[in-house]
């Protein structure tokens, strides 16, 4: 029965097979059972494995959701190859560009044949084999490689010459090794670097020391440190304050705290002196500010025994120990250091800094501010140059702008610059801000005064923002999450769901995309789900270059008939070739669905790539390169 | 199924000669240049089909009856499911025991008739495999049996059963037999012994079976013969039932093939055309039917010896000519009636239905096909008049089903349905925007290896959800879905499998994405490990930024990346996730003073407010008090882990010396 059957499958497998055969379809092979029953010979079953199609080819890049500078290479990293017979037939585009790079191509030596760091290496790693001995015999090994290896290059004879300096190598070498190891010395820093401030070594610096890291390092338009995008970040000295928010708890924070020290004080004298000083200095009415007059005063009043409540959060023992003397604490350099820091921004709040260091009770932060009263500066006044805004002038503001936007369009100068943040103290920007010049707005990064003619106001939009009524789409910009308050672009940030559609590059509300080989040519890209007209699809990232280096890399693309240059500003180019994203391999179509657009996006020029027309789940995307 | 005959070759080839007959003196090369161009458009397409509609016969994708418009075609009921036993099962099979093979039987449907009968004979042809000293293939004739067979019978008398029957045993096709054979056919000789008078040869020509016997050019044909009365006259005709490539050729059903004259000899292979030439003119493939004498039989393949007696009854069979008119309107009733038992109310509302759309007097259809081309300038006609599909000869037994099967399976071509007194006419254009891409499962072409119904044994697939059943809305079959859209915009053409018809790519591997992968987006995650790693070294570069402090900046790097902020009024929140999320790392790595530096550069920047800070350290001292044993650690850290903490920078800046200084930036 079952053999029967085995022979019905296979008459009709051959039949089907020679009919394949004539149409050059692969050939259905039959597995031969092993365990025939009857049969005495053994089969093997043939197992046939089917050519895998290949994929077109793909050149590594590494993935990125955000753009990321990158400076002017100024050596040729490597000489493409593009196949023999495009070398042999044109030598020439090599040798040009390796002029493009001043003749400067990767690998060439820079220095000798051998640089302090090999240096360092070699001898660190010949002393392991020497163990007991010291210094200057590590030094003499170097020397006999060092020997060796000139004698390898030059000739024999020149090595008397050679033993007559030694003497001297030996020592310059012995010096110079000293002097690299040294830096290496564990807590050894350069002189300029400022220890760690939780390290052993923490020294007492000032305010602007301490804090020089973090305000050079950090980016106030990434909000991170030496961040991807923006090489040069404004430091913070120059930002105003808006908001004094200098507020002073008004209650002492405990048993201990230093204002009962204070209020001994005659109060009729507190108070002249507070109407006098807040005429000048706007702080709240505290008595905390008139410190410098009273620091003779070390009485304490008997009245703490109304006082008692309130939770001591400082560290100190609650036994009360309020006599009018100054303990003798020793201040560490870290604990010195960061009361200054804190002092500049937290002024007189001696409590809330005592309670930041942590270890020092407020009436000690306090006594030490009395110590150092003389280098600390107070409370900077409010800023006298800026009058208080009026709220009828924000009008007239709001109707100029939104007609400047309109000239700005209407003008249709194709040339954008980049935004570089200005910063020109005690002038209004006029027409030699950068900003102005550019025919950019201000932002929210720009020193000037938020009062600034040339500041974009953001819109008030209830709606979706994706019409020309919204002042941000007109002006080819994206709802800027602090200026744009009503249009949601500042809600709901944790979900897809946002009412202004007008903000997508810069929360990255990509689509999915999926790639696959294209119809057209080499790889295609896909969308997973199907979109709507003028909906966002994806941003084009890459490598932000400038322009001169856009045009040398572009000379190898065009080579390689495969350029994933995209023009940004007049300043800069995106260039997906090394980093990117998948939107990369969207193809070029003279009658695509989707078209780029490139957007103001919180200061940055961004590219969105935008659904020209409905767009079907499934569909290769395409946007016109040129 | 439906009462016509199926061709005894099955082969419809829309490229005959279709102009032919409205053209009266048509030049050749005219003709000729017509021709190319109907062949350029409609040959592709045509081959493309038949070729499918041969490997479907072998090994089906689906069965036809599945389908719902063709519903009808499924005679089964599943009645005996309720019934059922697994033992049956084994009953079945040892009946079967010992008839395995597959006789042919033919039951003819000729029963004798005493007034005019002919004897059959039927011969296994045997064309075996040429040797080398042979000139021709050498051929075999097993004789099977001869029968005396009714000459013109009466469709309306014939009784059921009573009809002579053939049985070829299946032996004769067992390759063990005879190994040597390419090709059976079988051959059927009919002869006829000339004792009749001049009467029987003016009125009843030597024509077996055929109803209407008074046609004057088959009297022509035969009319050769008239003088040699006493002589016997033999028709043959032959049918291929393996073909050389053993496929099978004959299938079930009921045929009716033309004879021709023993004299002139079966065409030759040679000549062989699609076309039937006769006294010098060609014609139309069907004229053949009703120019000679032609045998009807129904051919059943059986497993069953035994099944004689079950065997169906050989329907009488309609001819082509319309002048027939009585035994026509009972095979067409006959045949309604049939289906109706067969199918639900929806059925039987499609016929009527179209009953409707029809001219009612009607009794049967014939379909013009129309074919359009070169720029729909140009038209060649062609009649059939049963329901088959040109291209698979699927019999669609109704004219709704046809034209849906026409369209879902044949969509290279448009079909427009246009009705017409005689029956209805389908207008084929080729389809400009036909899309020939793959709209079924990427998984199965790509599933490695190879093949989505492998007959190798197990195949390793990859899980995929497949939706076997769907009941979509389905709108009540109406002929009119055909006709022609008004507007002219060709209907959009609906992808069965929406979309992702295409096998996808990992970016960052080229690997082909497995259909469990497809949710999730490479892109997801705003900072990929290598911008994470990038941030880390680029910080680590500098020389004049302590160990601490690039500590807490790469920490606070890697929060913002994690999460993406863009704005300013986001900055509270993030410090206070900040705390929250790596509070205690920083206790640990005892960093509590450059994150409070850190806080403090962020107020200066404008970007939080005091009272975050404090908030912020606040979690932090709670953090602490909730890190275990974080006190004795704090103390030993203070005095030893400073120096670990130093240690620590010595191995991240060590490598990197003297890279870049931030003093640099700000110049």
């Amino acid at each position: 029965m079952f053999n029967t059957n085995r022979q019905k499958i296979m008459d009709r497998t051959d039949i089907l097979n020679q009919e394949w055969k004539t149409r050059r379809i692969q050939p259905v092979h039959i597995m031969t059972s092993v365990g025939s029953l009857r049969g005495t010979r053994e089969v093997i079953p043939l197992k046939t494995l089917n050519a895998v199609a290949s994929v077109p080819v793909m050149y590594s890049w590494s993935p990125l959701q955000q753009n990321f500078m990158v400076e002017d290479e100024t050596v040729l990293h490597n000489i493409p190859y593009m196949g023999d017979e495009i070398l042999d037939q044109d030598g020439t585009f090599i040798e040009e560009l390796i002029k493009n790079y001043d003749g400067k191509v990767h690998g060439d030596r820079e220095c000798g044949f051998i640089n302090d760091e090999i240096f360092v290496e070699l001898v660190s790693a010949l002393s392991q084999y020497s163990d007991n001995e010291d210094d200057e015999e590590e030094e003499e090994h170097d020397f006999k490689v060092e020997k060796m290896e000139l004698c390898t290059s030059d000739h024999h004879s020149v090595i008397s010459a050679l033993i007559s300096l030694s003497v001297c190598l030996s020592v310059c070498l012995s010096v110079r090794y000293k002097e690299l190891t040294e830096q290496q010395l564990p807590g050894a820093l350069p002189p300029e670097c400022t220890p760690n401030i939780d390290g052993p070594n923490a020294r007492s610096v000032q305010r602007e020391q301490s804090l020089h890291s973090f305000h050079t390092l950090f980016c106030r338009r990434c909000f991170k440190y030496d961040c991807f995008l923006h090489p040069f970040h404004a430091t913070p000295n120059t930002y105003k304050r808006k908001n004094l928010e200098n507020q002073v708890d008004t209650k002492p924070c405990g048993l201990d705290c230093y204002m009962y020290l204070v209020q001994v004080s005659q109060r009729s004298f507190i108070h002249s002196f507070i109407k006098y000083h807040s005429s000048v200095n706007c702080c709240s009415p505290s008595s905390v500010s008139v410190f410098t007059i009273f620091t003779s005063i070390k009485q304490m009043g008997g009245k703490n025994s109304s006082f008692v409540r309130g939770n001591s959060r400082c560290q100190t023992p609650v036994k009360m120990k309020l006599t009018g003397e100054a303990e003798a604490v020793e201040w560490s350099g870290a604990e010195a250091s960061l009361f200054r820091v804190l002092i500049g921004t937290y002024y007189d709040n001696f409590c809330a800094i005592a309670r930041l260091i942590g270890t020092k009770t407020c009436r000690q932060v306090y006594e030490f501010r009395v110590k150092e009263s003389s280098i600390i500066a107070r409370a900077p006044a409010e800023d006298e140059d800026t009058p208080p805004r009026k709220k009828k002038r924000k009008h007239r503001l709001w109707a100029t702008h939104c007609r400047k936007i309109q000239l700005k369009k209407d003008g249709s100068s194709n040339h954008v610059y980049n935004y570089q943040p200005c910063d020109h103290p005690r002038q209004p920007c006029d027409s030699s801000c950068p900003c102005v010049t550019a025919q950019n707005f201000c932002e929210k990064f720009c020193q000037c005064s938020s009062e600034c003619q040339n500041r974009f106001p953001g819109c008030r939009c209830k709606a979706q923002c994706n019409t020309k009524q919204c002042p941000c789409y007109l002006a080819v910009r994206e709802c800027d999450p602090d200026l744009c308050l009503t249009c949601g672009a500042a809600d709901h940030w944790d979900s897809k769901n946002v009412s202004c559609k007008n903000c997508s590059i810069q929360r990255g509300a990509k689509k999915h995309l999926l790639l696959a080989p294209s119809d057209v040519a080499g790889w295609g890209i896909f969308i997973k789900e199907p979109v709507q007209k003028n909906e966002f699809i994806s941003e084009y990232c890459g490598e932000i270059i400038s322009q001169d280096e856009a045009d040398r890399r572009g000379k190898v693309y065009d080579k390689y008939m495969c350029s994933f240059l995209f023009n940004l500003n007049n300043d800069f180019v995106v260039d997906a070739t090394r980093k990117g994203n998948k939107i990369r391999f969207a193809n070029h179509s003279v009658n695509p669905n989707c078209y780029a657009k490139v957007m103001m996006v919180n200061g940055d020029h961004r590219i969105g790539i935008f659904a020209k027309r409905a767009i079907q789940t499934g569909e290769e995307l395409f946007f016109d390169y040129r | 199924m439906s009462g016509a005959s199926c061709k005894a070759n099955g082969a419809v080839y829309p490229a005959s000669s279709a102009m032919m007959n409205s053209v009266k003196k048509p030049k050749m090369e005219q003709i000729q240049a017509d021709h190319e161009l109907f062949l350029q458009a409609f040959e592709k397409p045509t081959q493309i089909y038949r070729f499918l509609r041969t490997r479907n016969l072998i090994a089906p994708v689906f069965l036809h009856r599945t389908l719902t418009f063709m519903s009808h075609r499924n005679g089964r009921t599943n009645a005996k499911r309720k019934t059922f036993k697994v033992d049956d099962m084994l009953q079945t099979v040892e009946r079967m025991k010992g008839e395995v093979n597959l006789p042919l039987f033919i039951p003819s449907q000729n029963s004798e008739n005493e007034q005019n009968s002919v004897s059959l004979e039927v011969l296994l042809v045997k064309v075996c495999h040429k040797k080398r000293k042979d000139v021709s293939c050498p051929i075999k004739q097993v004789p099977t049996g001869k029968k005396q067979v009714p000459l013109n019978p009466d469709s309306n008398q014939t009784k059921p059963g009573s009809h002579p029957s053939l049985l070829v045993s299946s032996n004769e096709f067992e390759p063990s037999n005879s190994h040597m054979v390419k090709s059976y056919s079988l051959l059927f000789r009919v002869s006829r012994t000339g004792r009749r008078d001049t009467n029987g040869l003016v009125n009843g020509e030597a024509n077996e079976n055929i109803d209407v016997t008074d046609t004057p050019s088959r009297k022509k044909r035969s009319s050769s013969h008239r003088d040699e009365g006493e002589t016997t006259e033999t028709f043959v005709a032959q049918m291929t039932v393996f073909d050389k490539n053993r496929r099978l050729q004959l299938l079930d059903g009921e045929y009716e093939v033309s004879m021709q004259g023993m004299e002139d000899s079966p065409v030759s292979k040679k000549r062989a055309t699609w076309e039937t030439i006769l006294d010098g003119k060609r014609l139309p493939p069907f004229e053949t039917f009703s120019q000679g004498p032609t045998l009807q039989f129904m051919l059943r393949w059986t497993g069953d010896a035994s099944g004689k007696s079950t065997a169906p009854v050989a329907k009488p069979l309609a001819t082509r000519n319309s002048e027939s008119s009585s035994p026509m309107e009972t095979r067409t009733s006959n045949h309604r009636a049939a289906l109706m038992t067969v199918k639900e109310s929806v059925s039987t509302d499609i016929q009527t239905r179209k009953e409707q759309v029809l001219c009612e007097p009607r009794q049967k259809l014939r379909i013009f096909y129309q074919f359009l081309y070169n720029n729909n300038t140009r038209q060649q006609t062609e009649a059939r008049d049963d329901l088959h599909c040109p291209w698979c000869t699927l019999n669609c037994s109704k004219l709704y089903s046809l034209l849906k099967h026409l369209k879902l399976s044949h969509s290279r071509f448009i079909f427009n349905y246009v009705p017409h007194p005689k029956g209805a006419r389908i207008d084929v254009s080729i389809n400009e925007c036909y899309d020939g891409s793959y709209v079924g499962n990427p998984q199965d072409i790509h599933s490695q290896p190879g093949f989505a119904f492998s007959r190798n044994g197990p195949v390793k697939r990859t899980a995929v959800t497949h939706i076997l059943v769907c009941r979509p809305k389905r709108t009540k079959p109406s002929l009119s879905e055909f006709l022609e859209s008004e507007d002219g915009e060709l209907e959009q053409q609906r992808t069965y499998v929406s979309g992702h018809n295409r096998l996808y790519f990992h970016s960052d591997s080229c690997m082909p994405l497995r259909p469990q992968e497809m949710e999730e987006d490479s892109e997801d995650e705003r900072d990929p490990e290598w911008l994470r790693e990038k941030t880390a070294t680029q910080l680590d570069e500098f020389t004049d930024v302590n160990e601490g402090e690039k500590e807490v900046m790469k920490l606070w790097n890697l929060h913002v990346m994690k999460y993406g902020f863009i704005a300013d009024n986001q900055m509270n929140q993030a410090i206070m996730l900040f705390a929250e999320n790596t509070g205690a790392h920083i206790i640990r790595r005892n960093l509590c003073r450059n994150f409070l530096l850190h806080l403090v550069s962020m107020h200066d920047f404008n970007l939080v407010s005091t009272a975050t800070i404090d908030r912020a350290m606040a979690r932090l001292r709670q953090i602490q008090e909730e890190l275990p044993d974080i006190e004795e650690e704090q103390q030993d850290q203070t005095v030893v882990s400073a120096g670990a903490c130093n240690g620590n920078a010595v191995t991240s800046t060590g490598g990197k010396q003297g890279k870049r200084t931030k003093s640099a930036l700000t110049d």
